[in-house]
């Protein structure tokens, strides 16, 4: 049971990292970005080409992996969702539909189709009263209440983070003050990438590498931005969580049911609270 | 009654060109789109799991003739129950959300749909294995016969036209368009809107349940493929392409994807991306798609026929 719940805290951290940037796209510019987790996707190869150069430096191969998903995001931003702040909702669905449909063939172009194993990069136990975790697992959620933490301040002391907060509330009286609000939008969406990029990097030693991996979370980073509420940053975090742990529950007692009884939730939430974009 | 001789006429054009059977697959794919066009391109409300219906129409008729009786004519009836119930069931709920909401949810019901077909009903619906479906025949009612089905099916398709056209074309259907472009006006003007709404999603459900039976009787295989989640952007591809909320556009979207999606895949390897970069220009710059734009083209020279006589008479004045 106690493996179950570190199970479920790991999947919960994962997808904080991966929905916290979905979320905040989803607040501030009302675009649903199916896009997302093509970065996400992008990371995990970035991560395998770089392993393949420093012959097993895990954690630097990683960082330079999340590096280069910035520029990459910077590339959707400015082309594709810069032209769709203020669309109606269907053709930014589309959009960025397309442009994901774009990066997974060039991923297979790249990589080609078949799945790549990668093991644990640290492989280490922690043994406490007797039990033993795997110490990578516990080190990803360390990382993701760590930048909970890190992100708490980000909007709430830095100056971007506190335009950003004020425009998830009210963004034209952000841009009636006289701010440039587009360009902390790209700095968001830029930000939200690379950490979606980051959870990728974490989950692929513990998941299945293959071209259509983003798909798949995608939905369930979906799912955690409705049940923890648009643009709202602790409720993704709290959402995130909770979400892992009834996937990690779940699986330990019916093992196919996991992913579908996220969307159960989801679809729970979604009749009791409906909402209006 | 001429845009049904066209239309028919259309579908025979392309027999000789394509596989009869390809274009029976053709017809039942218009069908389909036509009934997601109802939601999407009439009524305003994009669906992410409209591929729901077609796998309960599958699944339904599937059923039916596998445990109960061969009678293929009961079993699309069968098919179509079997979809009309669910979307009342699911239209109480999903037809209160709008915009990304509504995608959503459907999303996750039609997520939950394949899931349910694939494991827990394992027993019944023989998981990812699928089971085949065998009809029996009445006399020239042969659906083994290829060209039987292909008539059965246009048969169909201009039954579902017929319908549609009146519907929208009907109070019902103008009312639906407004709620499209603003539904708080729609209910102050004292219309119950979400009755109107679930009546579409259930109407869209029938619809795509037909297609969903046709799809078995024609394959005479019912697999989770016919329920699945990603095949719904063909869908919403199809009916962009071809113009939406217009009949005619739906068709024409209809026969303009499976042509891309049966032929392009020979001829260009990448063709996922060629249908990434296709959606962009779409989005971005042709946004009424191949019926809107034949309509465009169509009105303007209508205007230059119209519009000149009164110049030149002004002209001649002068």
């Amino acid at each position: 049971m106690i493996y179950t719940i570190l199970y479920g805290f790991t999947i919960g951290a994962i997808l904080y990292f991966i929905s916290i940037g979905l979320s905040l796209t989803f607040g501030t510019i009302r675009v649903i970005n199916f896009a997302h987790t093509l970065t996400y996707t992008i990371g995990v190869y970035m991560l395998l080409t770089f392993i393949g150069y420093f012959k097993g430096g895990f954690f630097i191969a990683g960082s330079l992996a999340v590096l280069v998903v910035i520029p990459i995001s910077y590339f959707i931003e400015r082309f594709i969702i810069r032209r769709l702040y203020g669309e109606s909702l269907d053709y930014t669905f589309l959009a960025t539909f397309a442009v994901s449909l774009i990066g997974v063939d060039t991923i297979k172009w790249i990589w080609g189709v078949n799945p790549y194993p990668l093991s644990d990069p640290i492989g280490t136990y922690l043994a406490i009263w007797g039990l033993t975790f795997p110490l990578y697992r516990v080190l990803i959620v360390l990382i993701a209440i760590l930048l909970f933490f890190a992100l708490e301040l980000f909007f709430k002391r830095t100056i971007v983070g506190k335009i950003v907060v004020a425009a998830l509330e009210d963004k034209d009286g952000v841009r009636c003050l006289g701010v440039n609000v587009n360009r902390y939008f790209s700095i968001v969406f830029i930000l939200g990438s690379a950490l979606a990029a980051l959870g990728g990097v974490l989950y692929a030693p513990i998941s299945s590498i293959h071209p259509y991996m983003g798909l798949s979370v995608l939905l369930l980073a979906f799912a955690v931005v409705i049940v923890g509420g648009m643009g709202s940053l602790r409720g993704t975090f709290f959402a995130a969580f909770a979400l892992g742990m009834v996937m990690a529950i779940t699986a330990r007692y019916w093992s196919q049911g996991a992913e579908t009884m996220v969307f159960i939730v989801m679809a729970i939430v979604l009749i009791f609270r409906p909402i209006d974009i | 009654m001429t845009d049904f001789l066209v239309i028919a006429g259309c579908f025979l054009l392309l027999t000789p060109l394509l596989a009869i059977h390809r274009v029976t697959d053709f017809m039942i794919f218009c069908i389909f789109v036509m009934s997601f066009d109802l939601m999407y391109g009439y009524m305003g409300r994009l669906s992410f799991g409209h591929m729901l219906f077609l796998g309960t129409g599958a699944y339904g008729s599937g059923l039916f003739i596998k445990y109960v009786t061969g009678n293929p004519f009961l079993a699309i009836f069968m098919g179509i129950f079997a979809a009309g119930l669910l979307g009342m069931l699911l239209g109480t709920v999903a037809v209160r959300a709008t915009g990304a909401c509504f995608s959503l949810i459907n999303l996750a019901f039609n997520q939950i749909g394949f899931f349910l077909v694939l494991s827990p009903l394992r027993g019944i619906t023989r998981g990812e294995d699928g089971f085949g479906v065998r009809v029996s025949s009445f006399g020239f009612l042969n659906f083994a016969n290829p060209t039987f089905k292909f008539c059965f099916v246009l048969l169909c398709l201009l039954l579902v036209f017929y319908i549609l056209k009146r519907l929208t074309t009907s109070p019902y259907g103008i009312l639906i368009r407004s709620i499209k472009e603003d539904e708080t006006r729609v209910r102050f003007l004292g219309y119950n809107t979400f009755f109107y709404k679930w009546l579409t999603f259930v109407i869209a459900g029938c619809v795509g349940g037909l297609a969903g039976t046709l799809t078995a009787l024609n394959y005479n295989f019912v697999n989770p493929n016919s329920m699945d989640v990603h095949s719904n952007v063909g869908v919403v591809f199809a009916s962009l392409i071809g113009g939406a909320g217009n009949l005619y556009g739906a068709l024409v979207g209809g026969v303009a994807y499976m042509l891309i999606s049966n032929f392009l895949p020979i001829y260009i390897h990448r063709w996922e991306m060629f249908l990434g970069f296709s959606l962009l220009i779409i989005v971005f710059k042709f946004r009424r798609g191949i019926w809107g734009n034949i309509q465009d083209i169509w009105e303007y020279i209508q205007k230059r026929k119209g519009g000149r006589r009164p110049v030149e008479e002004e002209v001649a004045k002068k």
